[in-house]
């Protein structure tokens, strides 16, 4: 007849368990395992796992180690670090691949500019006539006051006469 | 790194200098490139920063091998270095985002055609290879600590003194480690109590 223990002695504990695994285990947990198909199935299935990915792993580094490049005593990465992290390589590219958009969109908007004279020289809006007729009004009337004040050097000469005329006839060559 | 150079910290105790492979960095490289591939990719979860580490790691045992005193093992060593470069790696966060974004965590599944068939069905190598990624996956919801005191014991096989040398963790501390780790493994494989 089998002795019944209270259900925490019945199967390994985790530390006991744990020494199984490090081959330390004491006798009572190899009777134990004799005695408990359900622990030593346990115990076979955790090691296995183990063992199988120690198996899986090492292939793994075995396979990923042969295409590395072999390290030399004097390799150019240890004096420049930055150059074997791939964030510094991403961030130089992206800083030229901007550079260079920026660059490009400059030089489109300004041959475009540069091709359309007519959109620099035109003006932004036609003047309306009875503006213009406004504004002549003004300069002939500011002519006149400046006429009337004429006392320079030019009028002892008698040659505020042409300069008059002149200034009569500005006021129609605008509304051309 | 200092600190990963000096023997005093690993318990290796002065003496005679032994330099054997250390002499050698093509041999260093060729012997043991691919352990600590393994090592750092499973600490770390990112198989491209885990070669840059590695590359780092047998030029500093390299440039340091006149620190190597020869009371320990030169994996032990090289061990040590590597948890330290990882440590180091881990503490950087100021390109936590980029790591995210890039990491690229060890796939086994790639390797799954090249295990070997001897004495084993094809059901068997996909039961094996699925326990595989289980383990692997519950390594990744290890702490740090745990996951790098796992995969020394149970998949870089070094014993618990060794592996006290290699973090420079009491053998208490690497006891409960390692148990905790064993534990989480265990749950995810369907067992625990």
């Amino acid at each position: 007849m089998d002795i019944q223990f209270p259900r925490q002695q019945h199967h390994l504990t985790d530390e006991q368990f744990t020494e199984l695994l490090l081959g330390t285990h004491s006798p009572s947990v190899r009777a134990h395992l004799a005695a408990c198909p359900q622990c030593s199935q346990e115990a076979d299935r955790v090691s296995g796992a183990i063992s199988s990915f120690q198996q899986q792993s090492h292939l793994w580094a075995e396979h990923r180690a042969l295409g590395a490049r072999p390290v030399r005593a004097n390799d150019p990465r240890q004096v420049f670090p930055w150059l074997q992290r791939p964030q510094a390589w991403t961030a130089a590219a992206l800083a030229i691949l901007l550079g260079a958009g920026i660059g490009v969109s400059w030089h489109a908007d300004h041959a475009k500019r540069l091709q359309d004279p007519v959109a620099i020289a035109a003006p932004a809006a036609p003047v309306p006539p009875s503006t213009l007729k406004a504004d002549n009004d003004l300069l002939s009337a500011i002519d006149g006051e400046l006429s009337a004040e004429d006392s320079t050097a030019a009028g002892a000469y008698g040659l505020n006469t042409a300069a008059r005329a002149v200034r009569t006839r500005s006021p129609k060559r605008m509304a051309n | 790194m200092q600190l990963a150079l000096n023997p005093d910290i690993i318990g290796c105790v002065t003496g005679e200098p032994t330099l054997t492979e250390l002499d050698d960095i093509a041999a260093l490289d060729r012997v043991y490139r691919a352990r600590l591939l393994r090592f750092v990719a499973y600490s770390l979860g990112d198989q491209d920063v885990a070669e840059t580490i590695v590359q780092d790691c047998l030029l500093k045992a390299y440039n340091g091998r006149h620190s190597f005193r020869g009371d320990c093992g030169v994996y032990t060593w090289l061990a040590h270095i590597a948890t330290n470069l990882v440590r180091d790696h881990q503490r950087n966060r100021k390109l936590q985002f980029w790591r995210r974004v890039q990491k690229t965590a060890p796939d086994l599944s790639e390797l799954s055609g090249l295990l070997p068939t001897r004495d084993s069905s094809a059901e068997s190598q996909m039961l094996a290879h699925e326990r595989a990624q289980q383990v692997a996956s519950a390594l990744e919801s290890l702490s740090t600590n745990q996951r790098t005191i796992f995969l020394m014991r149970f998949i870089e096989e070094m014993d618990l003194q060794e592996i006290c040398e290699a973090t420079g963790m009491q053998i208490s501390t690497v006891k409960t480690h390692l148990h905790r780790a064993v534990k989480a493994v265990r749950l995810k494989l369907g067992g625990g109590a």
